[in-house]
């Protein structure tokens, strides 16, 4: 009897749920941090910025850690697709036990773990995915640690609008949700102005062309024409501007593209001279303030070519430092999440503009700056003609 | 508007001809679609990757080089891949077309993973302007290398004597192999033809589009769709859908709505299937029973 | 070699010995784990499905992840805007993709077949992706469709053990169904129209409305696992129901073995389980995933349930070709 009694509750222990313990994942030198990003697949491209952060833990590491405790990245792929994400969280938080999460780059992969890691309580700071719906409505445990796509979004149409004499605004997008994470808030803050866009195209991924796009364009005489568009297709696009002689509409991009890659790619300052990219750094690319940043990517990380998603996420890996510092050596989950929570104002020495977390608000960066060509070389630019 | 769109269209539409004609020499001497060749033709665009920008080779004989290896890699493929399943069931043939096509898409992506590359542009031409109408250096090379390349082939196919044994064996295998053509031979050698022509399809187009390992899916859906237009197995037939799929898809675009360019394959596939299966040129398709 | 009576029996018992010892599973395995194994469930039944028109009916068509993008949304679009209870919408999706069955049958009926049948349905799929996407008021275009979170007789349809003994339930039926169906006359008449379409017809048989039957039911199995899968994911999303869920799909098909039923189970447990063990080598899967799919093709072209024939003619089915 006693022998069936001890089984059964052994049974009803291993049956019940793991639940959101204070210390998961933490031993006396080590802090075991889940980071999770598209590593393989056709989005492996932004997991720079999960590279990028895994940098700076490594110097903080060399620094010697947090409170003692060396950061330990236990990274998972999601290839940016929602099963292998929820496989990817699941592992991480139910096998691995991980302390905390940080990462992720695509939006449909973090909007689909949502819910699981809502559930399971363990703290999550997103580290480049823009949506807006992953923080909002708010969940005890997540943070966004980088300007969301309605921040960013209202940072490209608030920038359009700074031109002067602009009435005359056309959107060109991919037909997916990255996309439409930027065109939507856009568009309502053009609307809120009163203005409404002259023409919206749909250019696909993988397409080559551009024409059948440009030449609506042209008829449809734009001021400024907002791109929400992968760095190839950007290319593509601002090529095929050029050809049919209106690389002197100034294009807004968004904070997937970069200015110097784009320059390599289009191989000619007259083609990008125009365009402008969401920046939200402090400096540009090549630029003295963002230089420590890149070497140190390229210290851990030497084969890295830098992009601009190689520095997304470091803002955020900033902050998560930060508030374990805060919390002390006696380390748990609510500790961290109440440390976030405190974080105001913070300047990270990256983004462009401050973070700040409350208790009701946990979309930690409200705005964004803008690069574009000033003289040749990529400026970070408040508005139109005002430089950061 | 519409002579600046058929342009862009022929442009596009002689890629596709590459791409198209290529599966249709496969699928003619051997009856294997290969599923896998937009992989192929990623692959070509690759290798004269490696070859210019990595090793600094220049334009013309990296891409002669590129055409080589895909040559032999359609060769050897046939040869080590296809010929030991032959007994097997058809579809095994579609599925290791597929596998090899990951096998070449995930090596790529391990040796340049996150990275998309730009290939340096091949003509610094400026563009010629007729009038209103603008066509660039681009244009130009690839429309003109692509005929050239495809007046070469149908003068082989028509005029020599390989042509006629090419044309023997499209018309009845058993028979050529009762006048003693080494069939087999001759199908590993147009796996390489096939892979080469993939190849030189994918050099055309990675200084206008940009390289990762995933640009060859879309231009296999294209190739099918050009070659259902056209007829399938018709030779002509691929490269003449081909060109009129291009340009469908760029009045589409332009005149009906930008999002439909991207599915103006698949309803081509879809629509011409169910009214006229057996395309423009093709042999009859349907069974009845 | 068939198998004896005695054999058969046990084959029997044995078919339904193992959901009872699965039972066991989610007392033993982390949430993780527990994902992985809803999965293959999930995946089989797909298999199932897919196997059912290229194995047992022997036609080349890639609708099938049409009809699972089909059951997918069938099944979020009812949990959502029709405000049903999830478990209602699985015949719901189901139904959907029976229909969608018989759309993709259309092209099989008008003579078209082999390779051409393959492309139109492949083309089938990607229109369907578009429609997805673009058709954002019902679909939920690329953002999605999020299922609401549910009970079921007081236990919450967000804990994976509670999927999974639905979804055994809901696989154990419907392969069981499919075996009733290969058994019986239909069944055959399947089978004999995959060997030879004209010899049957001249025994009478109508080969037209058993091609439509065959492709209706493969839609419907492959529909109920898109509603599975709407729960397992609680998200519905276009970019899953594209090209590289089609190869997927059909490599387990080919992996398990063409035409068997065993396999289908098996290929799918192989090929989920695989990218699982391979995910400290991220981009190197795709590279793994062709050359196994190589080998199988290379090695054992019957697939892995041929390797559990040899060990005992248990195994042993009438379902596929030799």
């Amino acid at each position: 009897m006693k022998q069936t009694l001890t089984l059964l509750t052994g049974l009803l222990l291993i049956a019940m749920p793991a639940t959101a313990e204070e210390t998961t994942g933490l031993t006396e030198d080590m802090i075991k941090i889940g980071v999770m990003a598209p590593f393989s697949g056709n989005a492996a491209s932004y997991s720079k910025a999960e590279i990028g952060l895994m940098a700076y833990y490594d110097k903080i590491n060399d620094e010697g850690g947090v409170n003692g405790r060396k950061l330990v990245a236990v990274q998972e792929d999601t290839a940016c697709d929602p099963a292998k994400g929820l496989a990817a969280a699941k592992k991480l938080i139910f096998q691995d036990e991980v302390f905390m999460l940080h990462g992720n780059s695509c939006s449909g992969v973090a909007l689909a773990i949502r819910p699981v890691i809502e559930e399971a309580g363990l703290p999550w700071v997103i580290a480049h995915a823009a949506s807006d719906s992953i923080s909002d409505p708010l969940a005890a445990n997540i943070f966004h640690g980088l300007p969301t796509g309605s921040a960013n979004g209202r940072a490209m149409a608030q920038f359009v609008l700074s031109r002067p004499d602009t009435k005359r605004v056309a959107i060109i997008e991919h037909s997916n949700d990255w996309a439409h994470s930027y065109s939507d808030p856009a568009r309502a803050y053009l609307k809120e102005q009163g203005i409404e866009p002259v023409a919206d195209q749909t250019m696909e991924r993988g397409q080559t062309d551009a024409t059948a796009q440009i030449l609506t364009l042209r008829e449809a005489k734009p001021d400024f024409i907002i791109a929400a568009l992968y760095e190839a297709e950007t290319a593509i696009f601002l090529r095929d501007l050029k050809k049919y002689g209106m690389s002197d509409i100034p294009v807004m991009g968004t904070a997937g593209t970069d200015l110097e890659n784009t320059l390599i790619r289009v191989g000619d300052l007259e083609t990008v001279k125009n365009y402008f990219v969401i920046h939200s750094y402090i400096d540009s690319l090549n630029g003295d303030k963002l230089k420590p940043w890149g070497d140190m990517i390229t210290k851990y990380y030497p084969d890295e070519q830098l992009s601009t998603f190689s520095f997304a996420s470091l803002g955020s890996a900033v902050a998560v430092v930060e508030a374990l510092k805060n919390a002390g050596r006696d380390l748990t989950r609510s500790g961290f999440i109440a440390e976030m929570e405190k974080i105001d104002n913070l300047d990270t020495g990256i983004l462009s503009d401050p973070m700040t977390f409350t208790h009701d608000d946990h979309q930690g960066v409200k705005g964004s700056a803008v690069a574009g060509f000033v003289d040749g070389e990529p400026t970070v630019l408040r508005a139109w003609g005002e430089r950061y | 508007m519409f002579l600046q769109l058929s342009i862009s269209g022929l442009s596009q539409g002689a890629i596709y001809a590459l791409v198209a004609l290529s599966l249709t020499v496969v699928y003619r001497s051997t009856t294997i679609v290969n599923f896998g060749h937009g992989d192929f033709v990623m692959a070509g665009a690759f290798v004269s990757y490696v070859l210019t920008v990595m090793l600094g080779i220049a334009f013309l004989p990296a891409a002669l080089l590129s055409v080589i290896a895909l040559f032999l890699l359609g060769l050897c493929f046939s040869r080590g891949l296809i010929r030991p399943i032959r007994g097997g069931p058809h579809i095994g043939f579609a599925l290791m077309c597929i596998a090899v096509g990951f096998v070449m898409r995930g090596i790529a992506r391990i040796v340049w993973g996150r990275e998309v590359l730009p290939m340096p542009s091949v003509f610094d031409m400026p563009p010629i302007f007729i009038g209103n109408l603008i066509i660039t250096g681009d244009a130009v090379f690839i429309i003109g290398t692509t005929a050239v390349l495809l007046v070469i082939f149908f003068a082989v196919l028509a005029l020599t004597d390989i042509g006629k044994m090419v044309q023997a064996v499209y018309q009845s295998q058993r028979g050529a192999q009762l006048i003693g053509i080494n069939v087999d031979r001759f199908n590993d050698i147009t796996w390489g033809v096939g892979a080469a022509l993939g190849a030189v399809g994918g050099i055309l187009i990675a200084p206008v589009s940009l390289l990762h390992p995933d640009i060859g899916a879309s231009f296999l859906l294209k190739g099918f769709a050009a070659m259902t237009l056209g007829g399938f197995g018709s030779l002509h037939g691929a490269v003449i859908g081909a060109l009129m799929l291009g340009v469908a898809e760029q009045y589409a675009g332009a005149y009906i709505n930008s999002a439909l360019i991207d599915i103006t394959a698949y309803l081509v596939i879809v629509i011409v299937l169910l009214v006229r299966p057996h395309g423009l040129f093709g042999r009859k398709a349907v069974v009845k029973v | 070699m068939m198998p004896t009576q005695s054999q058969l029996r046990l084959r029997t018992v044995l078919f339904w010995l193992l959901p009872v010892v699965l039972l066991a599973v989610p007392l033993l395995v982390n949430p993780y784990i527990q994902f992985i194994i809803n999965s293959i469930l999930i995946y089989a039944l797909i298999t199932l499905g897919f196997n059912f028109v290229i194995g047992n009916l022997g036609q080349l068509a890639f609708a099938n992840t049409a009809f699972f993008g089909i059951g997918a949304y069938a099944s979020a679009i009812g949990a959502t805007s029709l405000g049903l209870p999830w478990l209602a919408t699985i015949p719901l999706a189901g139904i959907a993709g029976a229909i969608g069955g018989f759309l993709a049958s259309g092209a099989a009926l008008r003579g078209i077949r082999f390779y051409y049948l393959a492309i139109i349905t492949l083309a089938f799929g990607e229109l369907m992706r578009w429609l997805y996407v673009h058709a954002k008021s019902v679909t939920g275009g690329t953002d999605g469709l999020s299922l609401p979170r549910e009970t079921f007789l007081g236990y919450s349809l967000t804990d994976d053990r509670v999927k999974f003994y639905i979804f055994l339930v809901i696989t154990v039926l419907l392969f069981k169904a499919t075996l009733n169906l290969l058994r019986s006359q239909v069944g055959r008449s399947i089978m004999a129209v995959r060997e030879n379409e004209v010899a049957t017809a001249s025994l009478g048989i109508p080969t037209s409305r058993i091609i439509v039957i065959g492709f209706m039911w493969s839609g419907f199995v492959v529909g109920c696992a898109g509603s599975l899968f709407a729960l397992h994911t609680s998200y519905v999303f276009p970019e899953s129901f594209g090209m590289l869920h089609l190869i997927v799909s059909f490599a387990m098909v080919l992996v398990g073995g063409l035409g068997s039923v065993l396999g289908a189970v098996l290929g799918a447990a192989a090929l989920t389980v695989l990218p699982e063990y391979l995910r400290s080598f991220p981009g190197m899967e795709e590279l793994f995933f062709g050359l196994i799919v190589i080998a199988v093709l290379l090695v054992l072209p019957q697939g892995l349930a041929s390797l559990l024939r040899r060990v005992s003619p248990i195994f042993i089915e009438r379902y596929y070709r030799e």
